[in-house]
């Protein structure tokens, strides 16, 4: 179990939510790097080297061709490099295009972050209070898929052991492949009726369902909750008075430094790292206690 | 006891609805507020959101028997299970062609449903992000106009291939937009058409497969939904 | 206490002739454990739903139906939905919701209780049906046997004094069966749960019933304590199809007592203690009346054939990373030859045949069929008049909206013209009694009915071979009857049929060899009645029973033959030597 996925899920929801609104709407250099910088570290902690070394190898491609894409839709700025086809390549479209590759980058990054620790239970237990039927609609759904595909494999299989819809030519193979679509389709459906019959036989339509779940909001949810508040609050302000206002076009430029403008790169930093520093905490945690054992 | 629950339940609704009344527009417009340069971006998404949620409310309030809810599920699981079947011909998808399937035998509401919740479930396994929203209220859609032309669709084969044809389409182009806005701030007619042009055959493959869904399991599947709801609902 | 009554209850489904359930009387009381068999049709699932108001099929009822003296019409929401739990027998399609603890929790958020009270319920549920290992796993990963005691565990959550189940182990392996029973035992007797169970499995619950009842065209017509149910059968029709469902020591014994009855004088033959059921009764009572003489007949082995299927040292994994399913497996089976390959659930058992028929490709190791290797098989060739394959999911067969279209279907498949094949339809539907079938809707079947068209489908490619996974699977008595008449016939036309089962009892009686696979590959392989003398715990009741006495002797009927071959050479001394062995016996 990884140390921040132990949150309570309304945390972690308010959580992901104040650094992706932020990573994705606040275009500043610096907080973009901060969000670029907390969500790899996060996301080298949740994984192992393997799957980072690949994570690296498929957003490097992206960062090059999202940076230089940026220049040929754009022929905003000053600083004129060269001519293509006619059009002014700027240097400032180029810095652009790197801003515009990071924040990518990191808000991609932190998306994946949030997918691994918000498992479909704790989302589902957010919005099971407010909209109760959908939210057994989701779960039912999630239960769904991978017995579907199964059955999708099952039939398949079935079929080609009769040597149907396997032959080389194309249209007979998808023809198949609708087939086993439209079967298994009839077959979940039939089978759903057996669903719905087990709800109602549980009491499922009775008045005044109520929601239960595993989750409960200890001590240290408050802490984080309230500690993520100031931090947003510190780098919102920041960002309400201005001091973060930043131009690519026609000229690079930005708002002076200022105490405000301080005080919301070192809140945001903070909180884009606080996932890294409460997994190495854990990390450190356990093997201190084990070196004790 | 129960009709303290429900008081209490009443009581919560309320209170929730005045937190909301109030949250919303300040989260909307202090939001457009602090992110200057990218208020377009952030309105649009917010607008997303919100616009599921009367649709959502409406799902919800009506009286909806246990079999209904199942039959969703079944549909959007089957869609996002299909992607999987269907995974070597990219973009060769079911999900738009099962919510319209589902919304022309069992409505509008369940159809948004279908439509929105397809998104949402694939999405678990394909990776969340800020396109969710946007998938999520777009499907729905589809799923909802689909219900409220269902009889035409159930009759005309020719009205239904242009509507699955043109679904496809309007799915493919309104994702694109959101990408435009949020990347320049603006709308860039440049980056769109650019991003347009390189997932045209996506647009193409997507908008025929609707098309092949819609008329070969479309019929089966359609068949089968309307003897579920002889044989079970009466 | 009488907890259940009902009086004179009759149900017809709308448009319907007959009565599913006529004139029904039942009463059972508080703590009872009640068996309800019957054959499949016989309207068990009809009555029990009816019993079961939100179940309650739409029709033309008449009489009643009382829980704890209410008319369960009167009984409030909850009362109803709580105190009456009911299973159902697809473990798959009865869980709602895709986590353990929320499946656990459904039943008790839909009455309403509070976080704390759930909290504490579901704990303690998990606790007691022994979850909390798997408490936060998907509902989906669970195997067969974990899901149907979840399902049970959900339901018994909501503390029902009534549990009705229908058929709830029908999809289980023998081991998670026999889990599932103990915990329902244990259910019934530590917490005084009435319960109403419907089965076909009848070796372990009869042990353990109060009551039986037997139900036949609607009507209940047994109704008492499981000794005597077999004489109550057999007082009705001597060769009622309910009778070879029996367990084994009850079918000995009334086979013994209508084949011996000049020889033993029936107070003699009679068990000593009060009924024989279980499979120590069925030995001490063998043992008591028999000496035993030899080892039992064993079958002649069969004459060297060439080899249709032949597997040599084949390795194979799904992935890279995951363990080996076959392990050098090694397995030759002869043509004509009805070959039985017996192991337990996740041993692997479909893998082999996945492999045989190439849906699966091995590593390592070669696999020939008639003696050519399966790689040779071009295309299609496989399948083609040579080697078929039925699941174990018949429904996996069809893909169209009848049985008809679906044969049709193959037929273009297989490139034979219409007056070629209207003839073949007819003659397979005729063989296998599936003629009225041919226009209904595939899944409108039950479940035999599904089985026997997915085997009729499969026997249109006229194959040599044919490969069949788990074919008894949540089976009757009677229909696996039919389906032994079926593989007898096949027989005779020289097919070879390979069986993946763990249906030990049918096994023994059908096949020409058995084999045993763990881990792997195959670790014992011999005629059934070598096969299952030389293994201890894996082998049928009447082996269990008659072992000491003949070991070799492995079905019902060998044993009884057996029997009264003692009693005739007995009876040959008794004659030579006057009444001086009588007292003996």
């Amino acid at each position: 179990m990884k140390a921040f996925s132990g949150y309570h899920p309304l945390t972690l929801l308010i959580y992901f939510l104040s650094v992706l609104m932020t990573a994705m709407f606040l275009w500043n250099p610096v907080i973009q790097l901060e969000a670029l910088l907390g969500a790899g570290l996060f996301a080298a902690m949740l994984q192992n080297g393997k799957e980072t070394a690949g994570d690296i190898l498929f957003y490097i491609p992206l960062f090059i061709m999202a940076a230089l894409a940026n220049p040929l839709f754009s022929h905003n700025g000053v600083t004129i490099l060269f001519f293509m086809n006619g059009n002014p390549v700027t240097a400032e479209a180029f810095i652009y295009g790197i801003a515009l590759a990071v924040t990518l980058i990191a808000v991609l990054l932190w998306c994946k972050c949030y997918s691994i620790i918000m498992s479909s239970d704790k989302f589902i237990y957010l919005f099971g209070r407010a909209i109760p039927k959908l939210s057994l609609v989701l779960s039912m759904a999630l239960r769904f898929v991978p017995l579907f595909k199964r059955r999708f494999h099952k039939v398949r299989k079935a079929q080609r052991a009769m040597g149907m819809y396997s032959s080389k030519s194309y249209t007979d193979r998808l023809k198949g492949t609708l087939l086993t679509f439209s079967a298994v389709t009839s077959w979940s459906l039939e089978n759903a009726m057996e669903t719905s019959a087990s709800m109602k036989a549980r009491g499922y339509g009775l008045a005044g369902r109520s929601n239960f779940s595993i989750f409960r909001f200890a001590p240290h949810d408050f802490l984080l909750l309230a500690f993520n508040v100031l931090l947003m609050l510190g780098t919102l302000m920041g960002a309400a008075f201005g001091e973060l206002e930043f131009y690519y076009y026609p000229q690079i430029s930005g708002s002076s430094l200022s105490v405000p403008g301080l005080l919301a790169y070192v809140c945001f930093g903070v909180l884009t790292l606080l996932p890294f520093i409460i997994e190495l905490k854990e990390k450190i945690l356990w093997k201190y206690f084990i070196s004790k054992i | 006891m129960e009709k303290m629950e429900t008081k209490r339940a009443k009581k919560f609704n309320t209170v929730s609805f005045l937190v909301l009344c109030i949250a919303v527009p300040v989260i909307v417009i202090g939001g457009a507020w602090i992110f200057k340069d990218r208020q377009y971006a952030w309105i649009t998404l917010c607008v997303a959101v919100l616009a599921c949620v009367p649709f959502f409310l409406l799902f919800e309030k009506k009286e909806a028997d246990g079999r209904v809810l199942v039959t969703v599920a079944v549909m959007c699981a089957l869609s996002v299970a299909g992607r999987v079947l269907f995974a070597p011909v990219p973009g060769f998808k079911p999900v738009t062609a099962m919510v319209i399937i589902t919304a022309m035998y069992f409505g509008s509401e369940a159809g948004f449903v279908t439509g929105a919740f397809s998104a949402l479930v694939s999405n678990f396994y394909f990776g969340q992000g800020p396109w969710t929203p946007f998938q999520m209220f777009v499907w729905g859609l589809i799923g909802f106009v689909s219900g409220l032309c269902g009889s035409w669709l159930k009759k005309n084969r020719v009205f239904l291939t242009v509507f699955g044809i043109i679904s496809g389409v309007v799915f493919s182009l309104v994702m694109d937009i959101w990408t435009v806005l949020w990347a320049d701030g603006i709308f860039n007619v440049t980056r769109y058409a650019a991003a347009v042009i390189s997932s045209v055959q996506f647009i193409i493959i997507y908008a025929v497969s609707n098309v092949v869904f819609l008329f070969f399991p479309g019929k089966q599947i359609g068949r089968m939904l309307e003897r579920i709801k002889t044989k079970y609902m009466g | 206490m009488e907890i259940l009554h009902i009086e004179n209850l009759s149900f017809r489904y709308p448009k319907c002739e007959s009565y599913a359930v006529k004139d029904i009387n039942l009463n059972i009381c508080a703590g009872e454990f009640v068996v309800l068999c019957g054959q499949s049709g016989c309207g068990k699932t009809t009555l029990l739903k009816l019993i079961k108001r939100e179940l309650a099929p739409v029709g033309e009822k008449s009489g009643e139906i009382k829980y704890n003296g209410t008319d369960i019409k009167e009984l409030y929401d909850r009362a109803s939905a709580s105190e009456i739990g009911y299973v159902m027998q697809n473990p798959d399609s009865q869980t709602v919701t895709d986590k353990v603890w929320h499946e656990l929790a459904f039943g008790l958020e839909n009455l309403g209780l509070p976080q704390e009270a759930i909290r504490r319920r579901v704990g303690e549920t998990a606790s007691w049906f022994g979850i909390q290992g798997w408490f936060r796993k998907d509902t989906d990963k669970l195997s067969g046997g974990q899901k149907q005691i979840l399902n049970l565990a959900s339901v018994v959550a909501m503390e029902p004094q009534l549990l009705i189940l229908d058929e709830p182990t029908g999809q289980l392996d023998p081991i998670a069966a026999a889990d599932f029973i103990s915990t329902l035992l244990r259910l019934n007797r530590e917490l005084g749960i009435t319960v109403i169970l419907a089965e076909h499995r009848l070796e372990e619950v009869f042990p353990v019933a109060d009551r039986v009842l037997v139900m036949d065209g609607g009507k209940i017509i047994l109704n008492g304590r499981p000794e005597n149910i077999e004489r109550g059968l057999l007082s009705l029709n001597e060769n009622h199809p309910m009778l070879s469902g029996m367990p084994g020591a009850v079918r000995i014994y009334n086979m013994l007592q209508r084949r011996l009855p000049d020889i033993f004088n029936p107070s003699e033959l009679k068990p000593r203690g009060e009924c024989l059921l279980t499979v120590r009764q069925g030995r001490d009572f063998l043992e008591e009346h028999f000496k035993g003489e030899g080892q039992g007949d064993v079958k002649p082995e069969r004459q060297e054939e060439p080899y249709a299927i032949e597997m040599k040292n084949v390795w194979f994994r799904y992935e890279r990373d995951l363990p080996d399913i076959l392990t050098g497996m090694e397995l030759r089976i002869s043509r004509g030859e009805l070959f039985f390959l017996l192991g337990g659930n996740g041993s692997g058992k479909t893998t082999v045949l996945n492999v045989i028929s190439g849906l699966n490709k091995p590593y390592r190791g070669r696999i020939l069929i008639d003696g050519k290797s399966i790689k040779d098989y071009r295309g299609n060739a496989l399948y083609r008049r040579k080697l078929a394959y039925l699941p174990q999911n018949p429904q996996t067969v069809f893909l169209k909206d009848s049985v008809r279209a679906d044969f049709v279907e193959l037929f273009k498949a297989l490139e034979i013209s219409r007056a070629d094949y209207e003839p073949k339809i007819e003659k397979i539907s005729e063989k296998l009694g599936i003629e009225g079938l041919l226009d209904r809707h595939p899944y409108d079947l039950s479940g035999g009915e599904q089985q026997k068209c997915a085997l009729a489908k499969i026997l249109l490619t006229e194959p040599e071979i044919l490969l069949l996974d788990e074919p008894t699977k949540g089976m009757d008595a009677h229909s696996k009857l039919a389906l032994k008449a079926v593989l007898k016939e096949l027989k005779t036309e020289k097919m070879t049929v390979a069986v993946v089962s763990h249906d030990v009892e049918f096994a023994a009686e059908n096949a020409d060899r058995c084999a045993l696979f763990f881990d792997g590959s195959v670790i014992s392989s011999d005629v059934p009645e070598i096969f299952f003398a030389e293994n201890s715990f894996y082998t049928t009741a009447a082996n269990r029973m008659a072992r000491r006495l003949w070991k070799n002797a492995v079905t019902c009927e060998q044993v009884v033959e057996k029997c009264i071959e003692e009693a005739g050479k007995r009876r040959k001394t008794v004659g030579e030597d006057g009444n001086k062995t009588c007292e003996k016996i």
